[in-house]
């Protein structure tokens, strides 16, 4: 009875922690947006802690780099599970228009795992939110890898 | 059996220290301090169930006994004063020419006649006292048997010097006995200066500059409390024939020519236990190896000067005397917290704490109520145990890693954990409940609720007192992963009294309620109703209440869980501390600029703007100065 | 019998309480903001999801104190409760304050360690605050013991007025909120990231929660006492506080440690001294 209030718990209290790995900051503003008062995400118990820690969810934005793939690696270690990933907007996805630049990695999913793309340029809060909501749907299966050891 | 119990404790450190000067041997000079102390130990134990009682012994092995000490009293001024001439200082030669003087006036021409009724009288204060100096003072000897070889063996020493110190120590404990158990105020004397003879040898010990500066200086400064003390007793007999300190106190509270001598007697406890303005002895004594400070300077001597106060409380209740010295005692509480906060030298900080709470013991004794003697007299207690074992811990800390900055103890979790969970173990007990030491800072703040001055001084000084021992236990432990533990060798010696000293304080703890019916209820004597009843373990008096042994319950459970809970965490996954992101595989840096590893380092907040020792000590030496001017202006 | 009741009273208090007070806070102070805020039981979803997280460590002594602050805390509001000496209540509570900064301390990164030193700057900033408390009460009904007080025939409010305010001081600070939320603050609010609760998380992160719950707890029946002979009287002073601390906190922005200590020890000192001149000449 407790473990299914901890399932539901997970849902509703969602700690994000968000990571700019070398974006342009069209996302970040739009991801902020999201705290804002018009959107007001904290009504759905959804806090920006800034420490990987505490954080459930991770929202990485751009397009990662050479230089900044370790910290990203060192914050997605740091998290506890269960966590999951979410990659904002073109960059994040692969690179967008950067892609070939000679100091880009070219989308998160090529330094952690990734669970949920948003994709747009920069993408809208709406769809960062569904994002979100999306990733949430994903804790139990990432609760039963853990159990089953994948 | 009591006058030979009574005999043991006062000569056979005497006897032992000639021993030990004599026989070179170190294994036969281990064998003798073990044993002596040993003896010490347990005829204190033995000695419980005879108090009170009085013994007047009129011959030593055949000789008076008055002239022993008389004779002796002359010879300890004679070398304090040789000791005046040789390091050149005139204050030092002064004063012992005028307790010279002083004393040849009192006993050649103003004594006539038997002095004093009992020679040795011995209460239950006075038997606290004479535990707390055997038991503690004997394990502190203990473990200074493999500290002194280590500390001699860092220093390259050819030739040992270690039967002077041994000689010294053991002697001290013999002094120590001989004060406590001293009712002719005479014996009190000679044996008080004694003990400021021993404090000198041994802080000199190491014979450099700075410790013979600081021994000088301490040397001149006790010297003033036993001019103070040698003209005062010349007063009392004067107005009341005789030197019998039980009579003396019985006859008080009296105005007249009876005040200035009390008065001046409470002085010369002020400056043996280094309150402000006469901190700067003590302080200067921590050059000294650390079993002198655990013995001298923080368990025993500086005792001295608050036991003394404690027994002529009964004498001074209700008058101004005793109103200004809980001003006064308060106000070295709060001083001595604040200079502490600023200071990063660990034997510092553990000087600063016990002016502190010598202090507050002070105020205790000035307010003058049952539940105040009650409290002062267990923190004599306690302190005594708790401090002396945070001392040892220092000096073992201090031998392994060369330093006693707090700072260079940050993360010493790492090399010694035994050691640093014991030290973390002394500061819990120094300022959590259920534990003896906030026991005792429970009962003085409740004591002291009806007197304005005090009560301001002291909330504010037990707030500050918090602060640097939290911070020093935090950064003992301040290690990353701290998953693994591997128990470092010491010797058996330091493992004995170290752990013994540990769980000494927690069953104290435990035992309040039987160790304040037994123990602390006799020793208020008839001036004090006794303030708490004792039931079911707890400690109640009419305005509050300290269950002891149901928190001592829970504390206990607690601390398991706790342990549970570590053994448990210890199989999570570890990760480095946040670093932003960048840290490295190696523990405590992080990849700065130029992909270079840079080391993560803190360093605790000292607050030398506003408590630093330099800024600080100057307005507490002038605030001092006018309580003490008031406290002694306002006898005359 | 009833001395168990009082118990299980006690630590069920502080989470139901304390959970349900931190959620309308939450709620308030996002409507205050001109949000609409998370639901009541937002805090009771925090900490089920933490206590179900993955249980990671700095240091394992971590989890020690964690542990160590909620049995404080949760004693501290037992003691109180069964109407125990007032002061020993006060003792107990600030155990599980240091063991919360000792654990942080544990940790090298430098967010703990300042955030850590900023904690016991706000505890020495408080600790005197409450001890004048007590004493002022103390010296209006004679007694340290809670059963005393409670028994006290008017509300203290009336002869203590300034240590009520002092009082208030004392909360703020507890209760981390502007101007004095230093060390670490309500979610979101960074400055040393978390501060001191950096380098805790999952189920030490929930438990530390739960201790502040019961710190809440402790501090509201503190100022209820102010307030004792009549549960409806009781009820408004805690609303008013509470809610004069929201609006304290949305008002004010973050001080440095400096101006804490000098401020509210000045003012502190002062209130105090002066309630307390009044309590001893009414003697």
């Amino acid at each position: 009875m407790f473990k299914s209030f901890i399932k539901k718990s997970r849902i509703k209290s969602p700690w994000l922690l968000h990571f700019d790995c070398g974006s342009c900051n069209g996302c970040d503003i739009e991801v902020l947006a999201c705290l804002t008062p018009v959107y007001d995400i904290e009504r759905f118990g959804i806090i920006n802690v800034g420490n990987p820690m505490h954080a459930d969810i991770m929202l990485v934005t751009g397009t990662v780099n050479h230089r900044n793939k370790k910290v990203l690696a060192n914050l997605y270690e740091q998290m506890p599970h269960p966590k999951v990933v979410v990659a904002i907007g073109a960059c994040g996805l692969s690179g967008g228009v950067f892609r070939d630049a000679y100091n880009v990695v070219g989308g998160v999913d090529k330094v952690i795992p990734v669970d949920v793309y948003v994709s747009g340029c920069p993408a809208k809060p709406e769809a960062i939110i569904d994002g979100v909501v999306m990733a949430l749907g994903k804790f139990e299966d990432k609760v039963k890898a853990l159990r089953t050891g994948t | 059996m009591v006058n030979e119990l009574t005999t043991i404790l006062v000569l056979l450190p005497f006897v032992s220290a000639v021993l030990i000067y004599l026989i070179r041997v170190g294994a036969i000079r281990s064998l003798i301090v073990l044993v002596t102390g040993s003896a010490l130990i347990v005829c204190s134990l033995l000695l419980i169930p005879y108090a009170p009682f009085t013994w007047s012994p009129h011959t030593l092995l055949g000789v008076p006994l008055h002239g022993v000490v008389q004779v002796a009293d002359f010879a300890l001024l004679l070398i304090i004063l040789y000791f005046g001439y040789k390091h050149r200082n005139l204050v030092i030669q002064l004063l012992s020419v005028l307790q010279i003087i002083t004393m040849v006036y009192l006993e050649f021409f103003v004594v006539k006649g038997p002095i004093s009724t009992d020679i040795f009288y011995c209460d239950n204060l006075s038997l606290i006292m004479v535990l707390v100096a055997s038991i503690v003072g004997s394990l502190i000897c203990f473990q200074a048997i493999p500290y002194m070889k280590n500390h001699e063996h860092h220093l390259h020493l050819e030739k040992s010097k270690q039967p002077q110190f041994f000689f010294v120590m053991i002697l001290f404990l013999g002094a120590m006995n001989g004060v406590v158990l001293a009712n002719d105020m005479t014996f009190f004397y000679f044996f008080f200066e004694l003990t400021t003879l021993c404090s000198f040898l041994l802080i000199g010990h190491d014979a450099t500059e700075i410790a013979t500066k600081n021994a000088v200086r301490a040397l001149w400064m006790n010297s003033l409390g036993g001019a103070a003390f040698a003209i005062a007793i010349v007063f009392i007999y004067y107005d009341l024939g005789h030197l019998d300190m039980q009579q003396v106190i019985r006859t008080g509270p009296v105005a007249g020519l009876y005040v200035l001598p009390v008065a001046l007697l409470v002085f010369s406890a002020f400056t043996k236990s280094a309150q402000f303005p006469f901190q700067s002895w003590l302080l200067g004594a921590m050059v000294a190896p650390t079993p002198v400070s655990a013995l001298l300077h923080s368990s025993t001597m500086v005792k001295v000067g608050v036991y003394f106060v404690l027994r002529l409380a009964p004498a001074i209740q209700l008058s101004f005397l005793s109103q200004t010295l809980a001003v006064f005692g308060a106000f070295s509480f709060l001083a001595a917290a604040a200079l502490a906060i600023g200071q990063s030298n660990g034997k510092k900080v553990l000087a600063y704490s016990t002016i502190s709470n010598l202090g507050l013991i002070f105020a205790c004794a000035g307010i003058n109520t049952p539940e105040a003697i009650t409290a002062g007299i267990l923190l004599i207690m306690f302190h005594a145990v708790v401090k002396a074992l945070l001392f040892l811990c220092v000096g073992t800390i201090e031998q392994n890693i060369d330093s006693r900055d707090i700072e260079d103890m940050r993360g010493v979790y790492a090399k010694m954990p035994v050691t640093a969970l014991i030290t973390v173990m002394g500061v819990i007990m120094m300022i959590m409940p259920p534990f003896g030491v906030l026991l005792s800072k429970w009962m003085a703040i409740e004591a002291a609720a009806r007197n304005i001055y005090a009560i301001i001084m002291i909330g504010l000084g037990g707030a500050l007192t918090v602060m640097y021992w939290a911070r020093w236990a935090g950064t003992l432990m301040s290690d990353p992963f701290a998953g693994r533990f591997k128990a470092e060798t010491q010797p058996v010696l330091t493992w004995f009294v170290l752990l013994g000293l540990c769980v000494g304080g927690g069953v104290m703890s435990v035992a309040i309620p039987w160790l304040y019916v037994l123990l602390v209820v006799p020793a208020l004597g008839g001036a004090y109703v006794p303030p708490f009843t004792v039931r079911e373990g707890i400690l109640e008096s009419s305005f509050g209440s300290f269950p002891v042994v149901p928190l001592c319950i829970v504390a206990a459970i607690g601390f398991l869980v706790s342990i549970w809970a570590v053994r448990r965490a210890a199989k999570a996954r570890i990760v480095s501390p946040y670093l932003s992101g960048a840290q490295t595989s190696e523990v405590g840096t992080f990849r700065g600029p130029m992909n270079q590893p840079v080391k993560a380092w803190a360093r605790n907040y000292y607050l030398n703007s506003i408590f630093g020792e330099e800024r600080l000590t100057t307005w507490v030496n002038l605030g001092a100065g006018v309580l003490l001017t008031l406290m002694m202006g306002g006898v005359l | 019998m009833n001395d168990y009741l009082l118990v299980a009273a006690g630590v069920l208090a502080g989470p139901v309480i304390g959970g349900l007070v931190s959620g309308a806070d939450r709620i308030i102070t996002a409507r205050v903001q001109a949000r609409v805020g998370p639901p009541l039981f937002q805090p009771f979803y925090d900490v089920a999801k933490l206590l179900g997280k993955e249980a990671v460590v700095v240091n394992v002594w971590q989890a020690f104190c964690a542990y160590a602050y909620l049995a404080a805390s949760v004693l501290a509001v037992v003691l109180f409760f069964l109407q125990s000496d007032l002061l020993l209540i006060f003792f107990t509570q600030a155990v599980g304050a240091l063991f919360l900064v000792g654990g942080a301390l544990t940790s090298t990164s430098p967010f703990s360690q300042i955030g850590a030193h900023r904690e016991l700057l706000q505890i020495l900033t408080y600790e005197p605050l409450l001890v004048f408390v007590i004493i002022g009460i103390y010296l209006e009904t004679h007694s340290f013991k809670i059963v005393d007080i409670f028994r006290w025939p008017e509300p203290l409010l009336l002869k203590l007025p300034f240590l009520f305010v002092v009082l208030g001081y004392a909360l703020t600070i507890k209760l981390r909120k502007s101007p004095f939320d230093l060390s670490t603050c309500h979610h979101a609010h960074q400055e040393l990231v978390k501060g001191l609760l950096t380098d805790y998380s999952g189920p030490f992160l929930a438990l530390v929660e739960i201790a502040h719950w019961f710190d809440v707890v402790f501090l509201l029946c503190l100022c209820a006492l102010f307030w004792a002979t009549n549960w409806v009287g009781m009820a408004i002073l805690l609303v008013v506080t509470y809610l004069l601390e929201i609006v304290i906190d949305n008002v004010t922005a973050r001080m440095t440690w400096r101006w804490m200590l000098g401020y509210v020890w000045a003012m502190g000192l002062t209130l105090s001294l002066v309630n307390l001149i009044w309590l001893y000449a009414a003697r």
